[in-house]
């Protein structure tokens, strides 16, 4: 038997400590929250049955933890030694081991120590506000996020360009801090060095200047080979600026757009009313390729009668049709070298011919080679170079007829002037005109020399390349053609049946103006 | 009869102003294209920039406005063109880029305002949603009247808890004390709980329960039907805050990313005239 005196300590309402003793008698003491418990603690922190105090085999009384927990300084153990003055804990309680009176084996006190929280009060703490410090957590990632752009964006760039020993140090590097405030892709041909805006951008708030493009483009001749008119394009284009700067049309930062503006507004800007910049122009106005635009002029070869073999370019309009007529000095119709032709070779000698027999393209833009006697005709008109009749005759070699005349010496000396007669009726005049000769040449007579236009639209660019779709015919009616005179060139109306002036229209493709022209004839200038 | 709301207000008077400004924006857009495309510094490029440059201004001014009670219009109709301005500052933005974007300031803020215009949404979307909802959850209760119910049912769960087993008294001691609502911005954005020590108790006792002795199943089924009260109970109250919290985080990209565009776009403006 155990005689066990049991002090409650417990706290009044007005915090006095409050001493309960009461003597429990039994073989063992058991401690929990059970109702058959010696010790009944009504504390849901407790197990059922805690622990127990008993006498173990070396006659000591022991504190045995049954399902619950005994601590000693925070170390949990099984059994606990009840020595004087011991601090237990069981759960929320603290046992203490009392001095115990003569009539008592044990005296222990009880103390609660940690009350049962309040549940509401509890709970409340473990129930956080819906979003707690928003405010100052957004002013501060709103502040640290404007810094950063200020920094990133506004100081490095600026710093930059404001210190120079700075300034040297990036050059070093592929990029500068200035970099993020580039507006676009730098276009191809400036790209090994675009990334440092420095190159081309020497001052701040300055807009780039022509000696920042001069410094490579060194050698770029004047854009248009008049100096007059280039100064007058150039240099009082109505702007407030003293000249116009290469940045104005050359936009860079706009890759993958060409960096010359293509756009008509460019060349409409003075050909619209071309007379207000040059009072002296013989130009007509033009808007649109479709709606505003003069007939084409055709590109003759003049010979000048007074200046033996001199020659100049006469433009005619395509509308004054009684004066295109070519001098080419060819007896040549192109009705009889299409389709079905006679060979040199007899009756049964049938031969198909089609344009591209005789004109043939040549480079990317298949432009169309000059007639060459030995390439194009020599196949089918050998025959005209041949004199005599059967083992005696010879051919004589197509040249001017100086040539002509020193073979008919060597190979038929004594027919000389019969054959060279025959060619003059037959041979060398079956394809060319015949002319008297000049007074201080040997010859009786002479070929009158070929002159084929070669560039009719002098003034544009016409690529065959593109256009190969379409058949030759399409543009050059000559099928009919009995006579060399015919000029078979394609006119405005023919060009508009496929296009269009500035914007395109039904089946009609948009044609600007460098479609055709190249600008003022760029680059044929002379480097100053 | 509903009340007119911030979106129908005066006759949706500013949505038609907004679908007016993009349609003659968008107009502009297609008749006046330059010939190396649309970008931001042709003439249109420049208007576009500074009618989008005045309104972010003027959005801005609304967070200043809303603070003020002394001030012209009403509150709603300032947020109604808040709203739809921003919608329409958004269209006319982005014709403004031309569509050209790439690494650097101007695409920055760019992005910028279309993370602004975004959360602004998501706020519209919570705005039109959420009270309704949040309405339906608590009723006539209050997060704290909850609170107080939960607490309530705790008690009442421990006294009939303290006659059980050990095991169920623990299972209810540990979902009253260690339950919490909304702890941490993940869980109150989420609005519930995955290892919630109240819906674990529930499921615990449910196995716990089987072997009773008689007199105490009586006792168990009270203890039971409490702890599933208070399940509810906690469930509804984080959805209370999940709402709340939801209707206030965009807030946490709207403002301060705004304030991060005010920045860009002096950057950007200033890049623009710095390097011609």
């Amino acid at each position: 038997m155990i005689n066990c005196l049991l002090i409650k300590i417990s706290h009044s309402t007005r915090g006095v400590l409050s001493r309960n003793y009461r003597t429990l008698t039994s073989e063992e003491i058991s401690l929990g929250r059970g109702a058959e418990c010696t010790i009944h603690l009504l504390d849901p922190r407790l197990a059922m049955h805690h622990a127990v105090i008993k006498r173990l085999d070396d006659g000591q009384l022991y504190l045995v933890a049954i399902n619950g927990e005994l601590a000693v300084d925070g170390v949990v153990q099984q059994h606990i030694e009840l020595s004087h003055g011991k601090l237990i804990s069981i759960g929320p309680y603290q046992l203490k081991v009392e001095p115990a009176p003569p009539d008592v084996d044990i005296a222990v006190s009880l103390l609660l120590l940690q009350r049962l929280p309040d549940d509401f009060q509890d709970l409340k703490l473990r129930t956080h506000e819906p979003l707690r410090g928003a405010s100052s957590f957004k002013r501060r990632i709103a502040l640290w996020m404007a810094a950063f752009i200020a920094l990133v964006f506004i100081a490095l760039p600026l710093a930059q360009n404001l210190i120079p020993s700075l300034n040297k140090t990036m050059a070093q590097l592929p990029l500068g801090f200035d970099r993020v405030w580039s507006p676009g892709h730098v276009s191809n041909a400036h790209l090994h060095f675009g990334s440092q805006c420095f190159n081309c951008h020497e001052k701040l708030t300055q807009q780039v200047k022509d000696q920042a493009c001069v410094k490579c483009h060194q050698n770029t001749a004047a854009h248009i080979a008049d100096p007059a008119l280039q100064k007058r394009v150039f240099n009082s284009s109505g702007r407030l600026s003293d000249g116009m700067r290469c940045a104005e049309c050359h936009r860079e930062h706009k890759a993958p757009h060409p960096l010359a503006k293509q756009d008509n507004n460019n060349c409409v800007n003075c050909h619209a009313d071309i007379k207000a910049v040059d009072a002296k122009s013989t130009l007509a106005d033009v808007k649109d390729f479709d709606r505003s635009h003069p007939e084409f002029k055709l590109s003759f070869i003049r010979e000048h009668h007074d200046q033996l073999g001199k020659t100049s370019l006469e433009r005619i309009p395509q509308t004054n049709k009684t004066r295109l007529v070519e001098h080419s000095g060819l007896k040549f119709p192109h009705s009889q070298h299409v389709g079905l032709v006679q060979g040199p070779n007899g009756v049964m000698d049938i031969r198909e011919l089609s344009c591209s027999n005789c004109h043939q393209g040549e480079g990317k833009e298949m432009r169309i080679q000059p007639i060459d006697f030995k390439r194009d005709c020599q196949l089918c008109h050998a025959n005209q170079l041949q004199l005599g009749l059967g083992k005696q005759s010879f051919s004589v070699p197509h040249g001017d007829e100086e040539t002509v005349m020193n073979a008919l010496k060597v190979k038929a000396p004594k027919d000389q002037a019969r054959y060279a007669n025959s060619l003059k009726e037959n041979g060398c005049a079956y394809c060319h005109e015949i002319q008297a000769s000049h007074k201080d040449s040997s010859a009786p007579w002479r070929v009158k020399k070929v002159r084929i236009s070669q560039d009719w639209f002098s003034k544009a660019q016409f690529n065959h390349a593109s256009h190969r779709t379409q058949k030759c015919v399409a543009c050059h009616q000559v099928e009919q053609s009995e006579s060399s005179a015919d000029v078979a060139m394609p006119d405005r109306k023919t060009c508009l049946r496929c296009h269009s002036g500035n914007s395109p229209k039904p089946k009609r493709i948009a044609s600007s103006c460098m479609s055709c022209h190249a600008f003022h004839n760029a680059h044929l200038a002379q480097p100053k | 009869m509903q009340h007119s709301n911030i979106f129908d207000y005066k006759k949706y008077r500013y949505f038609k102003l907004a679908v007016v400004m993009i349609l003659l924006a968008f107009a502009a857009f297609l008749v006046f294209e330059p010939a190396v495309g649309h970008y931001g510094g042709s003439w249109l490029g420049y208007t576009l920039g500074t009618i989008s440059a005045a309104l972010v201004f003027w959005m801005a001014w609304y967070g200043i406005r809303k603070r003020r009670y002394r001030s012209s219009g009403t509150t709603q109709a300032w947020l109604s063109a808040h709203i739809y301005l921003g919608t329409a500052l958004t269209f006319i933005a982005t014709f403004h880029s031309g569509f050209n974007y790439g690494l650097n300031i101007h695409t920055v803020t760019y992005g910028l305002l279309l993370i602004v215009v975004v959360s602004g949404f998501f706020g519209n979307y919570a705005y039109m949603i959420y009270p309704r909802l949040m309405t339906e959850n608590m009723g006539e209760d209050n997060l704290d009247g909850l609170l107080l119910r939960i607490a309530e049912s705790d008690k009442m769960a421990r006294q009939i808890a303290l006659v059980m087993p050990d095991d169920i008294n623990n299972t209810v001691m540990r979902a009253c004390r260690e339950t919490s609502i909304g702890i941490g911005l993940l869980e109150q954005l989420r609005g519930f709980q995955p290892d919630c020590p109240t819906a674990m108790a529930v499921e615990e006792l449910t196995m716990l329960g089987q072997d009773l002795p008689a007199d105490q199943r009586k006792l168990y089924r009270d203890l039971y039907s409490i702890m599933v009260r208070r399940e509810s109970l906690v469930k509804r109250a984080r959805q209370d805050l999940m709402y709340r919290a939801r209707m206030g985080f965009w807030l946490y990209f709207h403002v301060p990313f705004a304030i991060a565009l005010l920045m860009a776009m002096i950057a950007h403006v200033l890049a623009v005239f710095f390097y011609w």
